[in-house]
């Protein structure tokens, strides 16, 4: 007996030893804005990307800040012919995590899925004009372009590479939602896929063999909560080192087991019209509702200060050029406009939200408010993403509040602006249809010189900020909160969780 | 009895057949198809890749076919795919039953310390611990699930550190005991409601009956107290507790959903509103179906329970 239990207690010390040794960070990497918590196929997802970037790897990727691309699987690239070419170089020596070689043939693989339309991938919008991928070599690949697209890079800091070795044999429609991506992914990131329990988390070991380095730690952990607060306070009791943090909730925190990393949302807040639709096709409507906006106020009193006021859907601060109107907060000028414009103070317009949480509810209160107050009335409906959709991909609607994410390339809004994209053609649901505007978006991906690009996307911006299709308002910081136990944690608020160098291999905890 | 019970399993054939029917039509007047919820607003996709995805998933068939095809599958046993995720919808409930009826424990502890509780009460009514109970049981009922959720889970999990702070079992543990720590906060905190409310129906069900005739009689008879409760009070007072106890099982498979949300518990009630927020129609019959059923069935046990209550109770 006595025995028995000495066994059971040194098994019990051993197993406790051995779980001590093993380095584990779990996080909420799926909360927020940026996550798709269970969605694990790269090729369909439009977020989720802070996750699966630590099993698959893409060509490039940017720095934190968003301001350069830099390799990733490839060590260089270069541009040619006007923009119509483009050469990357392989990194040597990178191994997928079932030890077969990573080649140009994976990359062509890759490239060739998401133009199949049988897969279902957003990607095939912006790498519909590759019309020919060439592997020379089984460390070159070679890009030709139908035209000139300056965006590709961008595009591509968000496209995983794909093993042909694993995937070949599946058909394309059958892969969407293949049991792989949740059994046994293989990828070349710096962790190695080891499980999934539905709903509950997923978990990743470290990859010895990772091109950079290997992993500090031992295994990193991705833990589902369905609600924020949940996250939050399991952050708080210390159960995760990660979670996203809304602006009430970084306020909750006090001490210092953890902390709190801020960066902008990179998404514009906009009052949207259905452009296509007469009631509010008087510029001087749009004009008045956006002067008698008091931002400043909003962003003081319900951002706390944690919103910065913008003119047009640029977040880069580099697109956006001086002077362009910052429609000042002037209720007597709103009226007038409004009167001028003939508008029905009787009138009451719907603006429809996908936005469900207190602070949207608040802004759309505030602005029912101030709106009423110049005599232009609004019923603010709020629904949920397919609801949304729907109405939105049809013409029977006047108003929006919604938000566009657009990062560090301003090319991210072709879609949502060119006339080219309307329903049911692409996601541009306001309907707008301004041919100067298609036309400094189309320059913005042909030209290969920078400042000609930045040009084109500073008249775009200024274009925007005069015609009004949106009335921009604001872009929202985003905040993330990590135990002080962590080294090395890079995280940094980005479109869809987007793909920048976090450098996971790095990160480390006590 | 036996005939009874068989009875009424085939009433329910036809009435599930409606349940399924109504909610397929219901279906079809809410905004946004599950086309719409599939795909990202954000994802541009051509109205090429749109038309694939509707053959793929069965959507571009008439609205009678669809549903015709679903039954028939139903029927054989095969409830269909998430639109979600592709994974077969057996599985998914399959995986979420588990967890809802652990939670279920929940509700054992709290429907019997109800009852005894609720004795209690009447027993010693109108002294000062019924009123305690009685306040305390107030409280218990006008306190929201999610309330007491964030409350217990601020306290125990936050402050005290006793249990864990949501979750169903540690990533890469995930034994009995693990769970089991997982589970003893969230059930706490559902028990309390079926406390509450099973004492109040029980304390008023036997002084209801506390000062009939016949218990009187026991008493002057001199049959000692615990046994005219236990002999003569309880059998007539139980049957309504007993019927709110069934009504409260389709309430813990479908309503627990606000104590899931806030401790990340993986149920049945999760799922469904996971469903019917991405339009998930294969997701949304199937688990209407299995919750039907279980209600059915509850029902039927609530029935069938009175008679053992009550031998008075026949059945024909």
């Amino acid at each position: 007996m006595m025995k028995r239990s000495l066994l059971a207690l040194t098994f019990a010390l051993c197993t406790l030893g051995s779980a001590s040794a093993d380095k584990v960070i779990t996080g909420a990497f799926d909360q927020g804005p940026g996550g798709a918590p269970g969605q694990f196929n790269p090729l369909t997802n439009t977020a989720g990307f802070t996750w699966l970037n630590k099993y698959f790897s893409t060509l490039v990727l940017y720095d934190p800040a968003f301001k350069k691309i830099s390799g990733d699987l490839a060590s260089s690239w270069t541009v040619a012919d006007g923009g119509k070419k483009y050469t990357f170089v392989l990194r040597d020596g990178v191994k997928w995590h079932d030890g077969k070689p990573f080649t140009s043939a994976d990359v062509k693989f890759s490239l060739d899925l998401a133009n199949n339309p049988d897969s279902g991938s957003g990607f095939a919008a912006k790498f519909g004009n590759i019309t020919r991928i060439q592997t020379p070599n089984a460390r070159t690949v070679v890009l030709t372009l139908s035209k000139p697209n300056a965006a590709l890079l961008d595009a591509m800091t968000n496209f995983m590479i794909l093993p042909q070795h694993a995937l070949g044999k599946i058909a394309a429609k059958d892969l969407r939602n293949s049991a792989w991506w949740r059994t046994s992914p293989v990828g070349t990131g710096p962790f190695k896929w080891n499980k999934l329990v539905p709903d509950q988390y997923v978990e990743l070991v470290a990859n010895a063999d990772y091109f950079r380095g290997k992993p500090k730690v031992d295994r990193l952990v991705n833990r589902y909560f369905k609600e924020q607060a949940a996250a939050v306070v399991a952050l708080k009791s210390g159960d995760i080192d990660f979670s996203y943090l809304t602006l009430d909730d970084t306020k909750t925190f006090n001490g210092s087991a953890v902390k709190i990393l801020e960066g902008s949302s990179q998404v514009a807040n906009y009052l949207g019209f259905n452009n296509a639709s007469p009631l509010l096709k008087d510029v001087r409507i749009r004009q008045a509702i956006l002067q008698a906006i008091d931002r400043d106020t909003i962003v003081k009193q319900l951002y706390g200060g944690g919103a910065e006021i913008a003119n047009c859907p640029v977040t880069n601060s580099k697109y956006v050029p001086k002077g362009i109107n910052a429609y000042a907060y002037n209720q007597d000028q709103a009226r007038q406009l409004l009167k001028a414009a003939g508008w029905d103070s009787g009138k009451s317009v719907e603006v429809i939200t996908y936005y469900s949480d207190q602070l949207s509810k608040d802004v759309l209160v505030t602005l029912q408010q101030m709106l009423g107050q110049v005599g232009f009335k609004i019923a603010p409906r709020f629904v949920d993403v397919p609801t949304y959709n729907q109405i939105t991909g049809g013409s029977d609607f006047t108003m929006v509040y919604a938000g566009i994410g657009n990062g560090p390339d301003p090319d991210t809004l072709y879609p949502s602006m060119h006339s080219d994209f309307i329903p049911p053609n692409g996601t541009n649901r306001m309907k707008v249809s301004i041919p100067a505007l298609n036309k400094l978006f189309e320059q913005g991906q042909e030209t290969t010189s920078a400042s000609t690009r930045t040009k084109a996307y500073q008249d775009m911006c200024a274009l925007v900020n005069k015609q009004l299709p949106w009335d921009v308002l604001w872009s929202a910081k985003r905040f993330g909160g990590v135990s002080t136990k962590l080294s090395n944690f890079i995280w940094t608020p980005a479109p869809a969780g987007g793909r920048y160098d976090d450098k996971a291999y790095l990160w480390d905890t006590k | 009895m036996g005939l009874y019970t068989l009875r009424r399993l085939l009433i329910s054939i036809p009435l599930l057949l409606v349940i399924s029917a109504v909610v397929f039509t219901l279906l079809q007047f809410t905004p946004g198809d599950p086309l719409d919820a599939y795909i990202p607003p954000d994802q541009v996709l051509s109205a090429e890749q749109r038309q694939i995805l509707k053959v793929d998933l069965g959507l571009d068939q008439s609205k009678p076919v669809q549903y015709f095809k679903w039954l028939g599958r139903a029927a054989q046993g095969d409830l269909g795919y998430r639109i979600k995720n592709g994974q077969p919808v057996i599985e998914e409930l399959g995986r979420r039953l588990p967890p809802t009826l652990l939670m279920g424990l929940g509700m054992t502890v709290g429907v019997t310390l109800g009852i005894f509780f609720g004795i209690v009460a009447a027993v010693k009514r109108y002294t000062l611990l019924d009123n305690t109970l009685t306040f305390l049981a107030f409280l218990g009922i006008s306190t929201p699930a999610f309330l007491a959720g964030l409350l217990g889970m601020y306290v125990f999990a936050l402050k005290l550190g006793w249990f864990p702070a949501g979750g169903y079992q540690t990533p890469g543990d995930g034994g009995a005991l693990d769970i089991l720590r997982h589970l003893i906060l969230p059930a706490m905190i559902l028990s309390v409601t079926y406390i509450a409310i099973l004492m109040r129906y029980t304390r008023s069900s036997i002084l209801e009956v506390l000062f009939q005739d016949f218990v009187r009689t026991a008493s002057a008879k001199g049959v000692p107290s615990y046994r005219v409760i236990s002999k003569h009070v309880l059998r007539n007072a139980l049957i309504p507790v007993v019927t709110v106890i069934g009504a409260n099982v389709a309430n813990l498979i479908g309503g627990a959903v606000f104590l899931e949300s806030i401790f990340s518990w993986p149920g049945t009630g999760q799922l469904y509103l996971d469903a019917i927020d991405s339009r998930d129609y294969p997701m949304i019959m199937g688990t209407t179906l299995i919750l039907a059923i279980i209600i059915l069935l509850a029902n039927l046990i609530t029935d069938l329970m009175y008679g053992l209550i009550d031998p008075r109770i026949r059945y024909s």
